[in-house]
């Protein structure tokens, strides 16, 4: 007879809900610890990891947001060049408006500031008039230092530095680059803005610094009360390469930056805690299939089915909730630890010299606890159901639950069918929701359509096994328990899905980026004087020049010299710089990783080759006129420039957006003849580190620079870039393998849950004269069959994860397309481990349930 | 002899189930063996299928000892040659009934359909072989463990209280019927029961004690 803890009663109210929570689950729980831990642990890192990535995020951008404020200062508007600086000429004007209260001039740069021996810190520099600033922007006030000059805010050479920069570099002089230059500077005090390293000094100080004479970054305004922002900015009567913009948008701009890549990356460590649910689901599993005779006892004691169901979501709420208060402690600890090692990036590069403390809310750790908590109960609900099902009488019996028909499987294809139409949804605020839903779907309808897609199966198969004892066992007990079949292969289905989904996406990201860099490398040796640049601004101050380039193509051993020059453009106040970049192109195709064939562009107008960011930030299709770019040429907007999209190309390294085009035409319109990068093609013969070297004296020859070269081969950048990409994704690996872990795990269980169920079973077959190899060959052969079937499902579902992942989640996040690559050997290979692995887990399983004491349990009442 | 037993005894540890135990049941023949609870009668009876070990004595079942076996031979043994039949009736919940009777003929690689079909029809169970066992009542599921028992043949039928689950008259059925078709195939049957009624058929009825059995 099946035995009830002594200790059960069964008050007849609402008390007997914690009553048995308190004897009957507790006693489990003792019976049973590591497996109910391992469950709690489950959530626990779910939720650890997601609220980690929360608060590292949530710290890193209020940090960020905050340096960006203090450095921006209050004003009511700011008027920024679209693309580098703008005439100083202008502010006279601007100053003077009756409407303008104050007006403070900057002159913002990126730079390199040398801290001795062959060390460059990135160094934002800015120029600004001391006597105005304090009223907008009071955190960029210079405080000269107790031993300084009483005019250092005026004195040439003369630097503030902020805390991270006095961090960083020489506390009392150092040398700052400009172009190929490097200029000593004295630090005479402080500033008190937070954020990456920066050094502030005189506006007429840093033009002439950078040769910037004449020119202004933007201009802070404080309107008078009362001020209509729109009409002022009208009688203005601004160029069009200046634009006017709220300090809001500053704020949005730092939350667009970065928000697809924190999404993406909360999304994963959501992953994480959908495993966790999986977990408490073959924990409870097993756990109510072991108790099936105590709760059928109960159930014929007065134990109602909604009280079962009760009970049984009582407890694994109780599981999740101490997983889930672990998980926000965990996580605590894991961000702080984050924020003191890494800093507030999460690798994605957008919070990189941004050291925040770390920023702890109440509100969101009760969140991510009831969302562990959520998750804990919804693995919770099937096992709750299944003990609420279950018939007492024919439970006891050792009969079970006769076999239904099978639920509809309509709802499940309705599932699918509504992820697929999710999937074609656009982007909400930048965010693939419609994605994201559309493979929380197709993961839900596919799971829960296995029953049938089971039954569909082995009904087709039944005949043909009639006859044949072994398989004719497997297969009737598949198909008449087919909702056990889906418990213990739906745990492989969801873990397989995510392993091929994120398998196939890496493949396919790392496929692309390769062919990617062969259509951007096409040169033997690269040369620059700076780290890539493209979009911080540091392209105007530190760069080659026409003379030095000249002067390189004659090196003995260069074939041919290509230049590249990049600068960032402000198209749009509330979105990220885009790059522009200005090289030699030629023949289109050739030279960019185009997405199709380039379009023809009329004589007389300008062809522009626009990133796919481009087409979805700012609808730059091709063919079309592209309008916003005439604002960064002043003098292409009177000479009737137009401007026309010849082209879409693949750029993996600007998410925000690039525009490549003619070097000439560039130079034609702007008269810059700057250079930020150089490739250099080699002669047949010629050795690499010869020309190196002669390119280095070269610059030493110059200006004493040799030192500020840098050099990398086409090999070195390749091997670099993809070594960079596979510690990106590292965490992916580690993911699946937990995926999969757990995926086992639950085969384990339900297999336990079941073998242990059939002990009776496997004894009678023992009497009817199956030896213990036969019996075992039936368990294996079952857990084959079964995880066979769920490698199939969770390969078909995976691939369907993947195209979305692929064609959705990525373009409509990062702005950038990929090529599906299925790396067959690998997909197939990891279904076999999973077939194996299940194969053996079942053979373990049934080991312990059908040795020689299952002879006796014949003997045992049912 | 179809099963002989001599000077068999069991013991748990220290403690002795039963001793001294022999006895020969020719085929064809009808034994009962009686005896208090706990005395052994289940234990004796999986002994004389071989499966479960003794201490002392021997079992010989169809002319072949079975100490001198391994567990495998046992079992493709006992496949061939005994048929049980349970208190608890003991069908595959998961089988329809005509694949419950046909479990020891496909174990033989012998499907037989017809075969399957005759005992159904002999025990009252025709037209019923595509139910599954949570649709049957005791009585039938009885009547299914009876003709499973018998379908391939054996030579031996070992019945441990097949009618404690079952209400006097529907127990004296089954009775009729397991004796029947016993009878029908010339098989011996060694039955376990407290039910004198049931007892009382027996061409012999055996007295099991912790010290050995008795007419």
């Amino acid at each position: 007879m099946a035995s009830v803890p002594d200790a059960v009663a069964l008050p007849k109210n609402a008390g007997a809900l914690t009553a048995l929570l308190r004897s009957f689950s507790w006693r489990e729980l003792l019976h049973h610890p590591w497996r109910n831990l391992a469950a709690a642990a489950a959530v626990m890192l779910g939720v650890a990891l997601a609220f980690s990535v929360h608060l590292i995020n949530a710290s890193a951008l209020s940090e960020f947001s905050q340096a960006v404020r203090s450095v921006n200062g209050q004003p009511d508007l700011e008027l920024r060049a679209v693309q580098g600086s703008f005439d100083e000429g202008i502010f006279e004007k601007v100053a003077a408006h009756p409407q303008v209260e104050v007006a403070s001039p900057v002159l913002e740069l990126a730079s390199y500031a040398s801290a001795g021996a062959d060390r460059r810190i990135a160094v934002r520099v800015l120029g600004l008039d001391a006597l105005v600033v304090a009223r907008l922007a009071p955190a960029l006030m210079p405080v000269p230092s107790a031993d300084a000059d009483r005019f250092a805010l005026f004195t040439p050479g003369a630097v503030f530095l902020n805390p991270a920069a006095r961090q960083s570099l020489p506390a009392d002089t150092f040398q700052l680059q400009s172009g190929l230059q490097l200029v000593r500077v004295n630090v005479a005090g402080s500033v008190s803005t937070g954020g990456a390293a920066m050094a502030v000094m005189d506006i007429a100080a840093a033009q002439e610094l950078f040769e910037k004479q004449g020119q202004l970054s933007r201009i802070d305004l404080q309107l008078k009360p009362g001020t209509d922002r729109a009409s002022f900015l009208a009688s203005l009567q601004l160029p069009p390469n200046i634009k006017g913009a709220e300090p809001g948008d500053a704020a949005q701009r730092v939350s667009n930056l970065s928000r697809a890549y924190r999404v993406n990356l909360t999304v994963l460590a959501l992953v994480a805690l959908f495993t966790g649910a999986f977990l408490v689901f073959s924990v409870l599993s097993l756990s109510v299939a072991k108790r099936a005779q105590q709760f059928a006892l109960l159930g014929v004691l007065g134990l109602t089915g909604r009280q079962r169901l009760s009970l049984v979501l009582a407890e694994s709420g109780l599981l999740g909730l101490v997983g889930s208060a672990a998980g926000v402690a965990v996580g605590t600890g894991l961000a702080a630890l984050a924020l003191r090692l890494l800093g507030g990036d999460l690798g994605g590069g957008y919070f990189s010299g941004v050291a925040p403390p770390l920023q702890w809310n109440g509100q969101a750790a009760i969140a991510y606890a009831l969302l562990g908590t959520a998750a804990a109960l919804v693995g919770g609900w099937w096992p709750a159901r299944a003990a609420q099902k279950l018939p007492p009488a024919q439970t006891l019996k050792g009969l079970g639950a006769a076999p239904g028909k099978g639920r509809g499987h309509w709802l499940s294809l309705l599932l699918i069918a509504l992820g697929t139409g999710m999937a074609l949804l656009p982007p909400v605020l930048g965010i693939p929701l419609g994605a994201y839903a559309a493979v929380a779907l197709l993961l839900i309808g596919g799971i829960t359509a296995l029953p049938w897609l089971i039954a569909l199966l082995y009904d087709r198969l039944s005949p043909w096994v009639a006859n044949r004892l072994l398989p004719m066992l497997a297969v009737e007990r598949a198909r008449r328990v087919r909702e056990s079949a889906a418990v213990a292969v739906s745990g492989v289905v969801a873990s397989l899905s995510l392993a091929v989904a994120l398998t196939v996406m890496v493949a396919s990201f790392r496929d692309s980026v390769t062919h990617w860099l062969d259509t951007v490398l096409p040169a033997d040796l690269y040369v620059r004087t700076a780290p890539p640049s493209s979009t911080s601004g540091a392209g105007d101050t530190v760069y080659f020049t026409p003379d030095f380039t000249t002067a390189i193509a004659a090196v003995k051993g260069v074939n041919r010299v290509s230049t590249l020059r990049t600068t960032a453009l402000s198209l749009d106040a509330a979105q990220p710089n885009v790059a522009l970049i200005a090289r030699e192109i030629g023949d289109a195709a050739q030279a960019l990783p185009l997405v199709g064939d380039p379009v023809k562009v009329t004589e007389g107008h300008i062809p522009v080759y626009v990133s796919e960011a481009m087409v979805d930030l700012y609808g730059a299709r091709p063919g079309m006129v592209f309008k916003p770019l005439l604002a960064s040429f002043p003098s292409a907007s009177n000479t009737s420039a137009v401007f026309v999209v010849a082209g879409v190309w693949r750029d993996y390294a600007r998410q925000f957006g690039a525009i490549a085009m003619e070097r000439r035409d560039f130079e034609r319109l702007t008269g810059d003849t700057r250079v930020n990068d150089l490739a250099i093609w080699l002669e047949p013969n010629a050795v690499a580190a010869d020309v190196e070297q002669a390119v280095r004296s070269l610059a030493d020859r110059q200006s004493n620079a040799g030192g500020l070269i840098e050099f990398a081969s086409t090999q070195q950048i390749r091997a670099i870039s993809l070594k960079i990409f596979d510690r990106s994704f590292a965490v992916t690996y580690w993911l699946q393998g937990v995926a999969i872990a757990i995926g086992l795990f639950g085969v384990a269980a339900s297999f336990s849950a079941q073998v242990l169920a059939r002990r009776k079973e496997f004894g009678l077959l023992a009497h009817l004269g199956l030896t213990q190899r036969q019996i075992l060959a039936v368990v294996a052969g079952e857990g084959a069959a079964w995880t066979l079937i769920g490698s199939v499902a969770g390969l078909a579902l995976g691939l369907a994860v993947a195209v979305v992942l692929v064609h959705v989640v990525n373009p409509q996040s990062f702005h950038w397309t990929m090529d599906l690559v299925l790396p067959w050997a690998r997909l197939l290979g990891l279904c076999a481990a999973v077939v194996l692995a299940g194969t053996v887990t079942a053979w373990l399983a049934g080991r312990a349930a059908a040795g020689k004491d299952a002879v006796l349990a014949v003997k045992e009442d049912w | 002899m179809t099963l002989a037993i001599l000077n068999l005894a069991k013991r748990y540890g220290e403690a002795t189930v039963f001793s001294h135990v022999s006895l020969d049941v020719a085929p064809g023949e009808f034994v009962a063996i009686v005896g208090d609870s706990g005395v052994g009668k289940s234990t004796l009876l999986n002994c004389m299928a071989g499966l479960d070990t003794w201490d002392e004595g021997s079992v010989t079942l169809q002319g072949t000892d079975l100490a001198t076996l391994t567990d495998d031979q046992r079992a493709l043994l006992r496949r061939k040659h005994v048929g049980f039949v349970f208190q608890a009736f003991h069908v595959l919940p998961h089988l329809d009934v005509a694949q419950n009777v046909a479990l020891p003929l496909l174990l033989l690689g012998k499907p037989d359909e017809g075969r399957v079909q005759a005992m159904l029809d002999a025990v009252g169970l025709a037209g019923l072989g595509s139910r599954l066992p949570q649709q049957l009542s005791g009585g039938q599921l009885q009547r299914v463990a009876i003709a499973r028992a018998l379908v391939h043949r054996p030579s031996l039928l070992l019945a441990d209280e097949p009618t404690g689950n079952l209400d006097p008259a529907t127990a004296t059925k089954v009775m009729d019927a397991l004796m029947l078709q016993t009878r029908e195939h010339g098989a011996s049957l060694v039955l376990v029961t407290h039910s004198e009624a049931a007892a009382a058929r027996a061409d012999r009825i055996l007295y099991l004690r912790s010290d050995g059995i008795s007419a």
